[in-house]
């Protein structure tokens, strides 16, 4: 399907979690202070912690500060790194706990005051065409579609449907319960057949 | 056989379309869905939306800027800034958790008051008023929240773990202003739970109850992304 997205590029990059070599010699020298060799890493990994910042964010402009902070705590984090994971699948990680605290910091600065579940009220809202998204429904494509869809409704489509983690992984990623996630991707489905039969 | 078998609910839906297409429980639903038309579409819809999500372009090329913002952002300076940012994150969650559980309480206690006030007024409205009784104290959760609360557990146990891990790399302040606060937020939970037992029907018992687990778990989310890994 064609998307609604002109920075979307097609790649191949089965091979992204595949780098374990050449990525672990740049950590190495990255760690040492190297910033040529983190630049070499940034070079090799942007594109998809883009994507996945700009899905998650469903904006270019936060998609930019979010993988911007991605980077800083992955160069602030590198002694961190054990290589149990790939470094693809660490700063995929680093992004999705970045995006939660980002949320949380929005959502004290908005002063919500909220027994519910956030995302339940995202949700609500959406049904009841308060919230920002409410022009999902003139979506035209899916890109379009999932960048209206509420912040943690989409946040489980992308990681679960588009970035294919199991519930297990989302779970242990974002603290969240496994039904809680289930029933946040049940509803962006349900959101994203509705928009794209319009 | 299918005949008889109401339509499949949209969750129900999502489970068949993720299952795999030999897994043995999803047989009736899949006859169902052979046989209806309107599940049959459904499903067709679930199943094109997954194969597109997944045909989605993994990378998308950030504009050139990033790297020049990322580049400052490694400086001594900006991280000196940021780590005094972190400090002030430190207090700003004891106080978070504090005040979440204060305000569960007295929630739990207003959910708890206005039940009762309802059921004053119901019993005092009856003619023939009998001696009012109370909901049985079972001790027991609604399944539904017995099952959620497995999944928390779970999660709990998980981030417990992690913390764990790397409390050695938490100031003695923070581990104690972090262990105080979870204390307060199991309070939190058994106070709800307490009062769920006595109304177990009660929704701004079971939501309260639900957000306390939410809450804890953020709470040792926030605290294991304090502690660096050792």
């Amino acid at each position: 399907m064609s998307s609604a997205l002109s920075l979307v590029q097609s790649h191949d990059v089965a091979d992204a979690h595949r780098r374990p070599t050449g990525d672990d010699m740049l950590v190495e020298r990255a760690r040492r202070g190297d910033v040529d060799a983190f630049e070499l890493l940034y070079r090799a990994h942007s594109a998809r912690v883009y994507a996945l910042c700009l899905r998650l964010t469903g904006d270019a402009v936060q998609a930019v500060e979010l993988a911007q902070d991605v980077f800083i705590r992955a160069w602030e984090a590198l002694s961190d790194f054990r290589g149990e994971a790939s470094v693809a699948t660490w700063l995929h990680r680093i992004a999705v706990n970045a995006m939660l605290t980002k949320r949380r910091g929005d959502q004290r600065r908005s002063a919500r005051v909220a027994l519910a579940d956030d995302d339940e009220d995202d949700a609500r809202d959406l049904a009841a065409g308060s919230s920002p998204a409410r022009d999902v429904g003139t979506a035209i494509d899916l890109e379009r579609a999932i960048a209206s869809l509420p912040p943690g409704v989409r946040r489980a489509f992308v990681l679960h449907d588009v970035e294919g983690y199991t519930h297990e992984e989302i779970a242990e990623m974002t603290g969240l319960a496994s039904g809680t996630l289930r029933a946040q991707l049940h509803r962006a489905r349900q959101l994203l057949i509705q928009a794209l039969n319009r | 056989m299918t005949a008889n078998v109401d339509h499949l609910t949209f969750d129900q839906l999502c489970e068949l379309a993720d299952a795999p297409a030999d897994a043995a429980w999803s047989e009736t639903w899949r006859a169902h869905a052979a046989s209806c038309a309107e599940c049959a579409e459904q499903l067709r819809a679930l199943t094109s939306l997954a194969e597109e999500s997944s045909r989605l372009p993994r990378e998308v090329a950030p504009p050139p800027e990033l790297w020049t913002g990322i580049r400052a952002g490694l400086t001594p300076r900006a991280r000196a800034a940021r780590a005094l940012r972190r400090d002030a994150s430190r207090w700003r969650l004891a106080a978070a958790v504090l005040l979440v559980a204060v305000s569960s309480s007295a929630l739990t206690m207003l959910a708890m008051r206005g039940r009762a006030v309802a059921n004053a007024t119901a019993s005092a409205s009856r003619m023939d008023s009998a001696p009012a009784t109370t909901a049985p104290s079972t001790g027991q959760l609604p399944a539904q929240l017995a099952s959620a609360e497995l999944g928390y557990a779970r999660s709990v146990d998980a981030l417990r773990r992690t913390l764990d891990e790397r409390r050695d790399s938490l100031a003695m302040s923070t581990v104690e202003t972090v262990e105080r606060s979870l204390r307060i937020a199991d309070a939190a939970i058994a106070e709800a739970r307490e009062a769920l037992a006595r109304d177990p029907g009660n929704g701004v018992l079971q939501q309260i109850f639900t957000s306390n687990y939410e809450r804890k778990i953020d709470l040792l989310r926030r605290a294991t992304e304090l502690a660096p890994r050792t």
